[in-house]
């Protein structure tokens, strides 16, 4: 296949100057290996702080996923020429894709700076990133739905929100799965969110890593990832059943 | 409320519509009595679909005028209609995957949208709503999800919903089409026999025996014009 040619040859070209082509560089990593797995163990005694990290990390990404949706159910609609005329659809477009360009760790730092340090700053970091990306989804969700259909909601008199609720129950499905798919991504960032001080397990991993605590750090990193396998667990299982 | 003019529920003059520089209507006129049930026919591909969308206000005509309970579309006085007319579309307009009772209170989302939104439906509505199921036969369908009924149930569903809406106008777009012989009558009938409840029903079909049996004046649409069979 020739986009596998294209690729080799990329990665063949862009590792070389960063050094990845060199057996020392590879033999380094064998050493440290050989050097931390034997110091490499779990903090029993941190245990109960993982949970409450971990559990505070949930909050995060539950209530971004929450309030992400509640903003983009109705900011989507606001985005789309089916429902407001073009012109307000085209500037309720470039607010949800603005939202969508900013990362969500720029949000963390900018609700760090506006509300502290801590979990709320990390909430509001994922709604607003969450309300963006789904905002997207959804008006693009609301432009898939047939003209016919559409067309039978318009003349029974269906206008603005109440006809965007109804062309979202056409979508459910895809409403559903992709706000499975911010869930599952909002644990992942949450995570990060800690790095910034928004809150959660990724504050504790920072700090011990930068205590150079690997056996802390090693606890931490084992309880995000049992968060994220449950997580994906749940979206897993609620896909199944829709 | 508009005043019904002239005595007729639906009229169009001398109505003209092109899709891009293809020519479908040229000069259809129409009639329909208030309570009256027409038939339109034609080949596939004459603009059967395309007239009953001006009709709605979907489509607007290039040149001429439709007026519908007395009101021209495509003006305020017609915007305030909506929901006196209800539109089958040939795919129905069923929301997929929600049980038919949802798809026939979605009649009432105009006059009740926060109700429609949280999906807190009041007594009243559930009740009247249960009572077209009833009305159609689909009593015992309430919660079924549409997609899994029939042809036949889900034509029904789409009729329960006019009923809800209560509407005056009931357009519907080869209801019949897709459905074995026996159905078809069955849906023929309830549908012309809406014409009870004050209904003016326009639709397209196919089959010339059902048609001549239920509805009471059959148009052939062909060449861009519209004449009434005999
Ligand atoms: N949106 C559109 N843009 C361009 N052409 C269209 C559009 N919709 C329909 N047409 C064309 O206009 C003509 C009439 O279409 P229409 O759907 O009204 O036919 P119909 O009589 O309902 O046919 P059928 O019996 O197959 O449903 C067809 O040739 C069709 O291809
Ligand atoms: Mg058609």
């Amino acid at each position: 296949m020739r986009l596998i040619m294209i690729m080799l040859v990329i990665t063949l070209i862009l590792s070389y100057p960063l050094g990845l082509i060199d057996i020392g560089v590879w033999a380094k990593v064998g050493v440290n290996i050989a050097k931390f797995l034997p110091e490499l163990g779990v903090r029993w005694d941190l245990v109960g702080d993982a949970l409450i990290a971990s559990y505070e990390t949930l909050i995060i990404s539950l209530l971004g996923v929450s309030g992400g949706t509640l903003i983009a159910y109705i900011l989507a609609p606001l985005a789309s020429p089916l429902i407001v005329p073009p012109r307000v659809a085209l500037v309720g477009r470039m607010t949800a894709n603005a939202i969508r360009t900013v990362p969500a760790i720029l949000w963390a730092i900018l609700f760090v700076i506006l509300v502290g340090p801590g979990p709320k700053a990390g909430a509001l970091a994922l709604i607003i990133y969450t309300s963006g990306y789904l905002a997207k989804f959804f008006y693009e969700s609301l432009e898939a739905i047939s003209r016919e259909h559409y067309d039978s909601l318009r003349v029974i008199g269906l206008r603005g929100l109440p006809l965007a609720f109804a062309l979202y129950s056409h979508a459910k499905r895809y409403i559903i799965s992709n706000v499975l798919f911010m869930l599952e991504y909002n644990v992942r960032t949450a995570t990060i969110l800690g790095f910034v001080g928004a809150g959660g397990i990724g504050y504790y991993i920072m700090n011990y890593l930068g205590m150079l605590n690997y056996q802390a750090t090693l606890t931490f990193v084992i309880f995000t990832l049992l968060l994220v396998v449950a997580i994906d667990l749940v979206s897993y299982i609620a896909r199944l059943r829709v | 409320m508009p005043e019904p003019s002239a005595g007729h529920a639906v009229e169009l003059n001398d109505v003209f519509f092109s899709y891009g520089s293809t020519r479908i209507l040229s000069g259809v006129n129409l009639k329909v009595g208030y309570g009256e049930a027409i038939a339109i026919m034609g080949r596939s591909g004459v603009g059967k679909t395309t007239l009953l969308k001006i009709i709605a206000g979907i489509l607007k005509p290039e040149k001429g005028y439709v007026r519908v309970l007395g009101c021209i579309t495509n003006t305020g006085c017609f915007n305030s209609l909506r929901g006196r007319i209800a539109y089958i579309p040939q795919n129905l307009g069923l929301v997929e995957g929600e049980s038919a009772l949802y798809n026939v209170l979605l009649a009432k989302a105009p006059s009740k949208p926060l109700r429609f939104m949280a999906g807190l439906w009041g007594r009243d509505d559930l009740s009247e709503a249960l009572e077209a199921l009833r009305m159609v036969g689909l009593d015992g369908k309430a919660k079924s999800r549409v997609d899994r009924l029939s042809g036949g149930e889900r034509q029904r569903v789409a009729i329960a919903r006019a009923i809800l809406q209560r509407a005056e106008i009931l357009l519907a777009d080869e209801p019949v089409s897709n459905l074995d012989l026996d159905t078809a009558e069955d849906i023929a009938k309830l549908m012309v026999g809406l014409k009870s409840k004050g209904l003016t029903i326009i639709a397209v079909m196919h089959d010339k025996w059902l048609t001549s049996k239920y509805f009471d004046k059959i148009y052939l649409l062909d060449g861009g014009i519209l004449r009434e069979a005999v």
